[in-house]
């Protein structure tokens, strides 16, 4: 049976061009062949010129080096649709318009960061080797790093717009050199069918929370705040595209850069087994906001768009810690007071020894719950011969390149609420 | 302390907190920062009004109860909003 | 033969009752009270080479002093109880044992699956005891059997009798977290009611007291959670996060004069509270019903703290601790406001 009229979107499917990147360096121009990825620095930083940074500082930083980059921002994946990026990442490069269908060219194995100190942001940390790099999905991909000096006198604000900006600019123009290259794999992806039950198989969709909480704990969706807004369907295809951009600098293991959303584990768990043993049901994406009112509001909303669009179990993710546990906590009851199963993906806070109470707010009455591992759990990190994005990590007030230990929950995207990480808390 | 064979009744406002984490003998009140007041009423009627619920309290600790119980101490309330005195409201520290 | 140092309270080391709960600690050679069976119980492999005791009234406070006096017995293991369902003993020994575990020594506590220290025994085992004293033979039982594992170099699991939280560790996952939701959604959505890889937090679920008979012949105690104090908070109660409480005296006092008592509660604007305390303690009232002899008497005093993001940990120990004053002062219902 088609969808009715209100799933437009649900026709389409999304094609990703996958480009490995196998190696990357400098050059004169930037181009891409054989897995070869080289970039203009000249026309890097020409993306990124605004009149909030003074200068920018470009380097590559790959797995198995002994570098450490600090202070880690935002993280982008490469991607375009077309020449002058052919609409992706929608209301920063491309028109603010819907986008998730045709092609997407893709620079798999590459990313765009952003480094350096921004109010409110804490600290983040990757690391290329050691223990640590297996933790973060960025210890296994050639980054592009870009540190980066304000303006004089550049109100903070507009240094973060034009960081995000310009890291979406270049990350649009490594993809474009990407255009006439052979794609390694090219992947044909389902789009959900939001509302109509397509045979036998459970229908199984994703909640995704949106820590939208002020300048520098923002996230934006086709280039404005979502603050504002109120649960919707997107379809997964719009995430590929780069409508949903991050601003937010918390919780370092527990933050959705770019990159995850661009990435989504459990989309693409439910686009894997669509039609195996599951039916994607879609994808609904909500604010996270501070006060508990609109939480609630929000919750019972989220629930209620996830009945609409005939949702059996909904799989349901955060962004930071504490308050953002009470935003699942509160989906997870108003889905099972619609006869829906939910799952919430959970960090747990548990102490070093794993020993203290480890949600910080428990769903009543929902009780199905998937650990993405303890945020007190310690590292020991080896020292590293080169440092990005700072010079100090001053979280432990050490040289950013020395061996220190930390709490899992500094190392970026390590407890990832998206459900990118392998490791979990387990009573032992 | 109920454990250890104490009575309690616990005078609050945020009775389904108070309910949730068990406290078997609640008695509901006005407002979270007044327990035992309520500012909206003249001086005479708010001390009535504490001893209500203190009576209410008082009940409440001579009733066998299974489970977390709300008591409610009855009189009709004002309908103005308590205002704030004015001396004192610079500074207050909403957590 | 591994080496034990048991731990006991004043009572069970027969020193005393209530009126020796305030002495200790104090280290004893070879097993005493209940060690001396436990000693039998694990002979002839294991040996209780000393006890340590202390009074229930100040040993949640000398862990330190206590573990100091464990170790000088130079112990392959440390035990602790049965305590039951004491709640300042089974403080004592959660707090003696996860003292000792992070300190890298062996230890076991046993006591009943209600007591109130079960928390505090971070991540140290307990063993389920019986419910009173009364089941002492069959908790030692069950300890002996945890001990015997333990020295084996074994864990204890809820076979063994194990209770409590156990201990959330790190592990590497075959699958990430979104297969593993997804598995969990099917598994769920296949009938598979409980699966979970977060149990959810154990409610600490009381049993309500038996109500007063008769008001008129009971003394009665006031208890907030309101953070008033006297003026300018000389004892420097916090305004959250409290890790104390306070006690302030009543006797001689009808009424709280504005001024002489302030609330310093973080969570609420606390102008109410300042403009007439009884806002917040209800002493006026209180007075009213002693003097028609509505109540046998009111307590010379109230104890207060601050109810602010105060750890339950804290405010369990602030429960059994005005348990026990109450009890030793006569004091038989307390009113407890909130904020």
């Amino acid at each position: 049976m088609p969808p009715g009229p209100g799933w437009q979107y649900a026709h389409v499917a999304l094609t990703r061009l996958v480009h490995q990147v196998r190696e990357v360096g400098f050059g004169q121009r930037t181009s891409f062949a054989d897995g070869v990825l080289t970039v203009s620095a000249e026309q890097a930083r020409g993306l990124l010129a605004d009149e909030a940074l003074a200068a920018v500082e470009l380097s590559w930083v790959s797995p198995g080096q002994s570098a450490r980059i600090v202070k880690v921002l935002d993280a982008v994946e490469p991607r375009s649709k077309g020449p002058g990026g052919g609409g992706i990442f929608p209301g920063f490069v491309g028109p603010a318009r819907p986008q998730g269908s045709g092609e997407t060219h893709v620079l798999r194995g590459a990313t765009v960061v952003t480094a350096g100190f921004l109010p409110r942001a804490q600290e983040a940390l990757v690391d290329l080797s050691g223990p640590a790099a297996a933790l973060s999905p960025l210890g296994a991909t050639h980054n592009l790093v870009v540190e980066f000096t304000p303006a004089q006198g550049a109100q903070w604000e507009r240094v973060d717009a034009a960081l995000r900006r310009g890291a979406l600019r270049l990350a649009a123009a490594l993809a474009e050199a990407s255009l006439d290259a052979a794609p390694d794999a090219v992947e044909e992806l389902p789009s959900p069918s939001a509302g109509a039950r397509g045979g036998d198989l459970p229908r199984i969709g994703v909640v995704t929370n949106l820590q939208t909480q002020g300048s520098f704990k923002d996230v934006f969706v086709y280039g404005r705040s979502f603050g504002a807004g109120l649960p919707t369907l997107l379809d997964p295809g719009e995430l590929d595209d780069g409508a949903v951009v991050s601003g937010q600098f918390g919780h370092p293991a527990l933050k959705n850069p770019t990159f995850m959303h661009q990435n989504h584990p459990v989309v693409d768990e439910l686009r894997r087994r669509h039609g195996n043993d599951v039916e994607f049901a879609g994808l609904v994406i909500c604010p996270e906001p501070v006060e508990q009112g609109a939480k609630e509001l929000i919750s019972l909303f989220a629930a209620k768009v996830c009945a609409a669009a005939g949702f059996d179990a909904a799989i349901v993710t955060k962004e930071g810690g504490g308050n953002a546990d009470a935003d699942v906590a509160l989906k997870m009851d108003a889905l099972v007071d619609l006869g829906i199963q939910p799952v919430g993906l959970y960090a747990e806070m548990a102490g070093v020894d794993g020993t203290g109470p480890s949600v910080v707010v428990a769903p009543e009455r929902a009780t199905a719950m998937v650990s993405t591992g303890n945020y007190d759990h310690v590292l020991h990190l080896p020292e590293m011969e080169k440092a990005y994005g700072g010079e100090q990590f001053a979280l432990v007030k050490a040289p950013a390149a020395a061996s220190f230990e930390v709490p899992t929950a500094v190392v970026y995207c390590a407890l990832s609420p998206l459900g990118w990480g392998r490791i979990a808390a387990r009573s032992g | 302390m109920e454990r250890a064979g104490i009575p309690t009744a616990l005078l609050c406002n945020l009775v389904s907190i108070a309910e949730r984490v068990g406290a078997p003998r609640i008695v509901r009140t006005r407002g979270i920062p007044y327990p035992t007041g309520d500012p909206s009423l003249d001086a005479d009627a708010e001390k009535r009004w504490r001893r209500q619920l203190v009576d209410c309290a008082l009940e409440a600790l001579q009733t066998a109860v299974d489970e977390p119980t709300v008591f409610e101490a009855g009189q009709a309330r004002s309908s103005t909003p308590p205002k704030m005195p004015v001396a004192a409201a610079a500074g207050a520290d909403h957590a | 033969m591994a080496r034990i140092v048991h731990y006991i309270n004043q009572f069970f080391a027969g020193v005393g009752g209530e009126d020796s709960a305030g002495t200790g600690p104090l280290l004893l050679d070879g097993p005493s009270g209940p060690g001396r069976r436990l000693a039998e119980l694990v002979a002839p492999e294991h040996e209780i080479v000393a006890t340590v005791w202390c009074g229930d009234d100040v040993a949640a406070d000398k862990v330190d002093e206590i573990v100091g006096l464990v170790r000088s017995a130079d112990p392959d293991l440390v035990v602790a109880g049965p305590a039951f369902t004491s709640g300042r003993y089974g403080l004592a020994c959660a707090r003696v044992v996860a003292a000792a575990h992070q300190a890298g020594v062996a230890s076991v506590a046993s006591m009943h699956e209600d007591n109130p220290g079960l928390d505090e025994a971070g991540a140290a085992p307990v063993v389920a005891s019986g419910e009173v004293a009364r089941r002492m033979a069959p908790s030692l039982e069950r300890l002996a059997a945890g001990i015997r594992r333990l020295l084996a170099g074994e864990t204890l699991t809820a076979e063994d009798g194990r209770i409590g939280a156990a201990a959330r560790l790190t592990v590497v996952t075959d699958d990430n977290a979104a297969t593993r939701a997804v598995d969990l959604a099917l598994a769920r959505l296949g009938g598979d009611a409980a699966a979970t890889e977060i149990p959810l937090p154990r409610f600490d679920r009381v049993t309500p007291a038996a109500p007063v008979a008769d008001a008129s012949t009971v003394m009665l105690a006031l208890v907030s959670e309101g953070g008033l104090v006297v003026a300018d908070n000389p004892d420097g109660l916090e305004s959250a996060r409290a890790t104390k409480w306070l006690r302030y005296p009543l006797e001689d006092r009808d009424a709280l004069a504005p001024g002489d008592y302030m609330s310093v509660h973080g969570g609420f604007s606390t102008a109410w509270a300042n403009e007439d305390p009884h806002r917040i303690l209800p002493l006026d009232a209180a007075r009213e019903l002693e003097a028609e002899g509505a109540i046998g008497g009111l307590l010379g005093e109230y104890f207060v703290t601050t109810g602010n993001g105060t750890s339950v940990a804290n405010a369990r120990r602030f429960g059994v601790e005005w348990a026990a004053d109450l009890r030793r002062s006569g004091a038989r219902a307390a009113i407890l406001t909130a904020t």
